[in-house]
């Protein structure tokens, strides 16, 4: 793919909020549709349900525009919660009400000055805390967290006891909140 | 500043990821509301996923798929219609879990109090509203499956310590639990349940029929 200039999402997705711009979220659509679609069907989706739930997640993210808070996450982040919730919709878990407070990035509470907040919202930072991670920590947050499946089904795809994929699972996460806090702190 | 309860990592990634029961997920979103400090590390997990979402390569979209999405940018969000009234919902309760219908409270034996929170389950799992009066105990009880609980208010004691309101529990299938409640007010708690709790001893065999925990 043709490389092409860093686009400012932060800045596409205020006018999609301030003033309904289609050519905003066509840019955002192009980006984000196929990335959404991709991720879907890497988690087990099939292909068409997979396309049919990245245009509904395009259409949330039109919707949804206003509710998105740059201070509190990356555009990346918010779009991947709205497709994780569409998802979990889809597959009546019932439970994307419960993220409800996740498409604003719980406005209800105030915004607290977070190492891991700023940290978390810089992409690069977060990309060279999950090349520090131990190949087995990182395969199992991937298994988790992108082919969303349960700590159960990992146990069993790798062959290693549930407590093993918990404890990789756990000490990959504390090593990522370090990384990046350490980072964090660095540049302060 | 005593020690803080919160979901272990991999919980919160599962509730991240979206692979939690739908009971589970309540008893873990409310604990979030109550404990905004929880939220930086979710947050980080959904940056994590925002960073490979960044980097995946794409799979085109049809033809077709940008016209069809541009064609419905005008049409109302079925969403955004005024949500149906609750009569039994509790507006004081935590945000997580104010959309749902509750059903009564029901006696639980001496000093307890259960009321079903209608909607989330999954299978014979299922969320309830605990209300414990001071110095009482639950009923001495085993788990049948994961037990969920996340304090609302007052406090109570284990053999791992104090439960205050935010603090999260997972109960150890393996534990025998009699949580005691150590506040001067009623302690109010939501939990996951798998299964129906098994009540031991004589009163436990005497309770059985009526008490549907």
């Amino acid at each position: 793919m043709v490389s092409q200039p860093p686009r400012d999402f932060r800045a596409l997705i205020a006018c999609i909020a301030q003033s309904q711009d289609r050519d905003a979220f066509v840019e955002v659509f192009n980006f984000y549709g196929p990335r959404i679609k991709a991720l879907l069907v890497r988690s087990g989706t099939p292909p068409a349900a997979a396309e049919e739930l990245a245009q509904e997640a395009m259409l949330t993210v039109w919707r949804k525009a206003a509710a998105y808070d740059p201070t509190r996450a990356s555009v990346a982040a918010w779009i991947f919660t709205i497709a994780r919730n569409l998802r979990s919709d889809a597959l009546r878990r019932g439970s994307s009400a419960l993220h409800a407070f996740d498409a604003t990035f719980g406005t209800e509470a105030p915004a607290q000055p977070d190492a891991i907040l700023s940290g978390a919202q810089d992409g690069a930072c977060v990309r060279a805390a999950m090349r520090s991670l131990n190949p087995d920590q990182a395969q199992a947050i991937e298994m988790a967290f992108f082919q969303e499946q349960t700590h159960s089904q990992i146990s069993h795809a790798l062959g290693v006891p549930l407590g093993t994929v918990k404890a990789r699972i756990r000490f990959g996460m504390m090593k990522l909140r370090a990384f990046v806090e350490r980072e964090m702190r660095g540049q302060a | 500043m005593s020690a803080r309860h919160h979901p272990s990592e991999e919980r919160l990634l599962a509730f991240e990821a979206g692979t939690l029961s739908a009971p589970e997920a309540v008893v873990v979103a409310t604990h979030l509301a109550m404990r905004p400090q929880t939220r930086a590390w979710t947050h980080l997990a959904q940056a994590v996923g925002g960073a490979v979402l960044d980097d995946l390569a794409p799979s085109a979209l049809e033809d077709g798929a940008l016209a069809a999405v541009l064609a419905r940018l005008d049409s109302p969000d079925p969403e955004a219609g005024v949500a149906p009234p609750l009569p039994t919902a509790d507006h004081s309760l935590p945000s997580p879990l104010r959309s749902f219908e509750l059903g009564p409270w029901r006696w639980a034996g001496p000093g307890v109090h259960v009321r079903n929170v209608l909607g989330p389950r999954d299978g014979d799992c299922r969320v309830i509203l605990l209300r414990i009066a001071p110095g009482k105990s639950a009923p001495r009880h085993t788990h049948v499956g994961v037990e969920l609980t996340c304090v609302i208010e007052g406090a109570y004691a284990t053999e791992d310590g104090v439960f205050e309101p935010g603090d999260f529990e997972e109960a150890d299938p393996s534990v025998l639990h009699q949580p005691r409640v150590v506040s001067d007010t009623p302690c109010l708690c939501v939990a996951a349940l798998d299964g129906q709790i098994v009540l031991p001893g004589r009163l436990g065999m005497l309770l059985a029929p009526f008490v549907r925990l």
